[in-house]
C-alpha cells in the first residue's frame, strides 16, 4: 500500500490570481522506500502540492476537493492539532532557501535541540547529544563547534545539511523536498543530493522531490511526475519516462534539456577585439576606514575575443566571473590590469572619455524582473541609450520596433510596462535594450539563470542566432556548465578570482586538464543518463 | 486609475481628502467669504459664535472669528506647503547624491544630517526665527532647516537599494549621465516614500508653524491659527470660542493630511506579487 495517496486533489488560488485553480485533479502516489520526483516549470502548481500535503497551503489557498491519504487517514480531513503533531514526526520537509528556513539570531544546536524537545519530553544534554549525532549522520565535520555556530557562518551547503537534520530529527516516514539543491552550487548540490539518497535508503524513508531540473529527476527519482498548469501530464517509473516519454510536453521538456553534447564549430582565427591582461579587483570588506582584509575576486586573469566569438566564463557563486564582466564593462573600477578594447585601453580610462566607447560594449543582465526600470515603458526602456547618445528620438523609435521584432517580440507592445511580460520576454526586452546601440561586444551575465528550462532554450537559441547576425564578441557568465557548452566556443573555468584552465569547449568537456573541471563536470545533475 | 481606485477604497483617505479639499477651498475663498479681512474690528468683543453676523464669535478686541479662521487657513497652508517643498528640494537632492554616490560622499552627508537631528528640533527653528525676525520667509526657513534630515534619509535609503539594482547598471552601460540616471531612473522609483513623508510633513510643518505663532515668533502682519490661540489664551476661561475654534482647525487639518499619508502609504505600496 502506498504511504501516501494524493487523489484528484485541486487547490484554489485567491480571486484575481492570474488563473483560478493552482492544482487540478493532481493524483500520485509514494510508496514506502520510494524517491518520487514532481518535475515541472515555475506557475506548474507543484510546490503547492506539496505544501498542501504539509498542511502548509499560504493564506488565501485551500484545497477545495480530493483527499491526501497518508498511511490511511485524509490529511485534508484532520483536525489542525492533529496535524501539527504530524509535521516533523511523521512528515518533515525541507526548502529551497536553507539561510531563510534558519533563524539568524539562534545557535545551530539551539534550533535542532528545539524540534526534538517540541515533540518529545527529554532533557536539553540529551537532545543535545542527539543532535550533535544527526548532524555527523549528516557528514558534517566538527559537530561540537557546528553546533555553537550562528547560520551565517555555515556555507550553503553545511546549512542545507543542518535543515536536512532538522527534519530528520524524529525519524519522518515521508520527507518532502522542496527544490532543496536549486540555491546551491554544482558540486555542493551534488553532495546534497547523494546524502537525501544515503539517508533514504539507511533509514527507509519515502521521498517526495519536487525539482525542475530533469538532471536532479535522473539521478534522485524511482518514480517521476510530469506536472504543468497544475495537472499531472504524465507519471510513470523514472526510466520509462526519461526513456519514452510518452507526452508531448515532457518530450519538450527532456529536449529543452542543455546536454553538452553539441560543441559550436572553431570560429576563424582573426585579430581579438577585447583583449584582457591581468585584470585584478580587490574587494575591502566594510566601510573606507575599516581594517578588515581585502578579498582579491579577480585575481591577474587574461582573456581575448574575438568577433563572432562566445567565451565563457564558468564558476560556482565567489569565482569573480561577475565581478570580472562588471569590470570589462567597467561598471567596477579594476585595480591592476587592462582591457584593450582594440586599441583603448580602458581599464583605467575616466568616465568621460570612456562614455563614447560605451555604446561599443553592451551587457545582457541575470535578473528579468529588476533587470528593467519598472516604471519605464518598453519604448523608453529601448530608446535610452541612443538617447543618451544624442540620437534622434523617431529614428531610434523606428530602430526599437525593428530590435523587438529581432528578438522575437511584437512591436506593437511598445508602450507596455515591464511587469505586463513574462521571465523569457523581459530578457528579450533586455536583449533589445543593449542591441540598440550596435554594439561590437555583448556581455551576458547568467542571462538565462533565472528561467525555465523551455524558455532557456530559446533564449539561448536567440543569443546564438544574434551572436551571428550581427557579428558580435559574446562574453558569456554562468554557473551552469550544460549551458555553457551549449553556446560557447570556448569556456574558461574560474575558481576564487583565478583561472583554472581555458580551451576550446569539446576541449574542456571531452578532456578537462585540472582535477576542479573534473568535479564540476561529474557534478552535473543527470551526468550520463539524459 | 487603480491607484486612485486603491486611495479612495480606505473610508479614512477619502475622509482626509475630502476635509482638506473644504479647507483648501476655503482659504483659497477668503478674500471672497470676507471682504473686511481678518484685522477688521467688526463687534464688540468675545461674542459667542452664532451672534447675528458673527458665525463663530468674535475674538477678544472684537474680530471676526470667522474670517480669522478662514484667512488663517491661507497662511497655515501656504507655511505647511512652502516649507515642504523646500525641505523636500533639499532632502531629494542630499539624499539621492549621498545614496547614489555612497562611500566617502555619503558619509560626509550623512554627518550633516545627523549634525541637524541631534539638535532639539523646535528650539532650532525658535532661534532662527528670532534671529532673523519673525516673518513668513523666516518662519519657513525655520522649519525647513528642521525638516529635510528627515527626507534626506528617507531618499538614501531607497537610492541605497535601488542603485543595486540592474536597470541601474543598465543605464550606466548605455552611457547616461549620473544627473540622468539620478533623475529619470532611480527618483522615480523612489517616490512613494518621498510622497508619504511629504503629505505628513505639511501636517508638522502646520503644527510647528503654530507653536512658533503662538509663542509670538510669527509674522506679526498676518493672522494664523496659532497666532490666534496665542493671543486668546488670556480669554481661555471666558470664551472657549477664541482658543477652541482654531485649535480644531489644526487638529482637523493635520489629522485629514495624516490620513491622506497614510492613505498614500498604502496605495503606492500594495503587497505586490511576482
Amino acid at each position: 500500500m502506498a504511504l501516501l495517496a494524493i487523489q484528484d486533489l485541486t487547490i484554489a488560488l485567491p480571486p484575481g490570481a492570474d488563473r483560478p485553480l493552482a492544482a487540478e485533479e493532481v493524483s500520485l502516489e509514494v510508496s514506502p522506500k520510494e524517491i518520487v520526483c514532481i518535475v515541472g516549470e515555475s506557475g506548474s502548481g507543484k510546490s503547492l502540492t506539496a505544501h498542501a500535503v504539509m498542511g502548509l497551503l499560504p493564506g488565501r489557498v485551500a484545497a477545495t476537493a480530493g483527499s491526501i491519504l497518508f498511511d490511511g487517514t485524509d490529511l485534508l480531513r484532520e483536525p489542525p492539532d492533529v496535524l501539527r503533531r504530524r509535521r516533523g514526526r511523521d512528515i518533515a520537509m525541507i526548502f529551497q532557501d536553507p539561510m531563510a528556513a534558519l533563524n539568524p539570531v539562534l545557535t545551530i544546536g539551539s534550533q535542532v535541540t528545539e524540534q526534538i524537545r517540541a515533540h518529545e519530553d527529554i532533557s536539553e544534554a540529551a537532545a543535545l547529544k542527539r543532535a550533535a549525532d544527526l548532524l555527523a549522520e549528516m557528514g558534517l565535520k566538527d559537530v561540537a563547534t557546528l553546533l555553537k555556530a550562528y547560520p551565517h557562518q555555515l556555507s550553503g551547503g553545511q546549512r542545507q545539511r543542518v535543515m536536512i537534520a532538522i527534519a530528520l530529527s524524529l525519524g519522518p516516514r515521508l520527507l518532502i523536498a522542496d527544490e532543496p539543491t536549486t540555491a546551491l552550487d554544482v558540486t555542493t548540490q551534488a553532495q546534497i543530493l547523494k546524502l537525501i539518497r544515503r539517508l533514504q535508503a539507511e533509514r527507509e524513508m519515502s521521498v517526495l522531490f519536487i525539482t525542475h531540473d530533469f538532471g536532479v529527476v535522473a539521478d534522485m527519482a524511482d518514480k517521476v511526475v510530469v506536472m504543468r498548469h497544475g495537472r499531472v501530464v504524465e507519471s510513470g517509473t523514472t526510466s520509462r519516462v526519461l526513456g519514452e516519454p510518452a507526452h508531448s510536453y515532457t518530450r519538450a521538456l527532456i529536449a529543452a534539456v542543455p546536454k553538452g553534447d553539441r560543441y559550436l564549430p572553431v570560429p576563424a582565427d582573426s585579430a581579438p577585439l577585447v583583449a584582457v591582461k591581468n585584470l585584478t579587483k580587490r574587494f575591502r570588506r566594510g566601510g573606507v576606514f575599516s581594517r578588515a582584509p581585502q578579498v582579491t575576486a579577480v585575481d591577474g586573469v587574461s582573456l581575448t575575443l574575438r568577433r563572432g566569438e562566445t567565451l565563457g566564463v564558468v564558476g560556482e557563486s565567489g569565482s569573480g566571473k561577475s565581478t570580472l564582466a562588471r569590470c570589462v564593462i567597467r561598471l567596477l573600477d579594476p585595480d591592476g590590469g587592462e582591457v584593450r578594447l582594440e586599441e583603448a585601453d580602458i581599464a583605467h580610462m575616466k568616465e568621460k572619455s570612456l562614455r563614447p566607447l560605451r555604446r561599443r560594449i553592451q551587457m545582457v543582465f541575470q535578473d528579468p524582473f529588476s533587470s528593467l526600470n519598472p516604471r519605464e515603458t518598453v519604448a523608453d526602456i529601448l530608446i535610452a541609450g541612443p538617447k543618451s547618445f544624442g540620437e534622434d528620438v523617431q529614428e531610434a523609435k523606428a530602430r526599437a520596433s525593428e530590435m523587438l521584432r529581432l528578438v522575437g517580440l511584437n512591436p506593437q507592445t511598445m508602450h507596455r510596462f515591464p511587469h505586463e511580460f513574462s521571465g523569457g520576454q523581459r530578457q528579450r526586452i533586455g536583449l533589445a535594450r543593449a542591441l540598440m546601440l550596435k554594439p561590437d561586444v555583448l556581455i551576458a551575465d547568467e542571462p538565462v539563470s533565472a528561467l525555465d528550462v523551455t524558455v532557456q532554450a530559446q533564449v539561448l537559441k536567440l543569443l546564438d542566432e544574434v551572436r551571428q547576425q550581427m557579428n558580435l564578441a559574446m562574453l558569456f557568465i554562468t554557473h551552469d556548465m550544460r549551458v555553457a557548452a551549449e553556446v560557447c566556443h570556448r569556456v574558461m573555468v574560474m575558481r576564487q578570482g583565478k583561472v583554472v584552465e581555458e580551451g576550446l569547449t569539446r576541449d574542456i568537456f571531452t578532456a578537462p586538464a585540472s582535477d576542479y573541471t573534473r568535479a564540476l563536470l561529474a557534478a552535473i545533475p543527470g551526468h550520463g543518463a539524459l | 486609475m487603480r491607484f486612485a481606485a486603491r486611495f479612495f477604497s480606505r473610508p479614512t483617505s477619502l475622509f482626509g481628502f475630502v476635509v482638506f479639499a473644504v479647507i483648501v477651498v476655503i482659504a483659497l475663498a477668503a478674500p471672497l467669504l470676507f471682504a473686511h479681512g481678518p484685522m477688521a474690528i467688526v463687534g464688540m468683543p468675545l461674542l459667542p459664535p452664532g451672534s447675528p453676523g458673527l458665525a463663530a464669535g468674535s475674538d477678544v478686541i472684537g474680530r471676526d472669528m470667522a474670517a480669522g479662521l478662514a484667512y488663517g487657513a491661507r497662511i497655515s497652508l501656504l507655511i505647511g506647503i512652502a516649507s515642504t517643498c523646500c525641505s523636500v528640494g533639499i532632502g531629494v537632492l542630499l539624499g539621492a547624491v549621498a545614496g547614489y554616490y555612497g562611500g566617502l560622499v555619503d558619509d560626509l552627508l550623512m554627518q550633516i544630517t545627523e549634525f541637524f537631528q541631534i539638535i532639539p528640533s523646535f528650539m532650532l527653528a525658535m532661534v532662527l526665527v528670532a534671529f532673523l525676525q519673525p516673518s513668513l520667509s523666516s518662519t519657513v526657513i525655520g522649519i525647513t532647516l528642521i525638516t529635510w534630515p528627515q527626507v534626506a534619509r528617507v531618499v538614501r535609503g531607497q537610492f541605497l537599494s535601488l542603485r543595486s539594482r540592474e536597470f541601474v547598471e543598465a543605464a550606466r552601460v548605455l552611457g547616461m549621465s549620473d544627473a540622468r540616471i539620478i533623475f529619470t531612473q532611480v527618483l522615480p522609483n523612489a517616490l512613494p516614500p518621498i510622497v508619504v513623508v511629504s503629505s505628513m510633513m505639511v501636517g508638522y510643518a502646520i503644527l510647528t508653524e503654530s507653536a512658533l505663532s503662538f509663542l509670538g515668533l510669527g509674522d506679526p502682519d498676518l493672522l494664523s491659527w496659532g497666532t490666534m490661540i496665542g493671543s486668546s489664551r488670556v480669554a481661555m476661561w471666558v470664551a472657549w470660542w477664541t482658543t477652541v475654534l482654531p485649535g480644531v482647525c489644526i487638529m482637523v487639518t493635520v489629522l485629514a493630511l495624516n490620513f491622506i499619508g497614510d492613505g498614500l502609504n498604502d496605495a503606492l505600496n500594495p503587497r505586490r506579487g511576482r
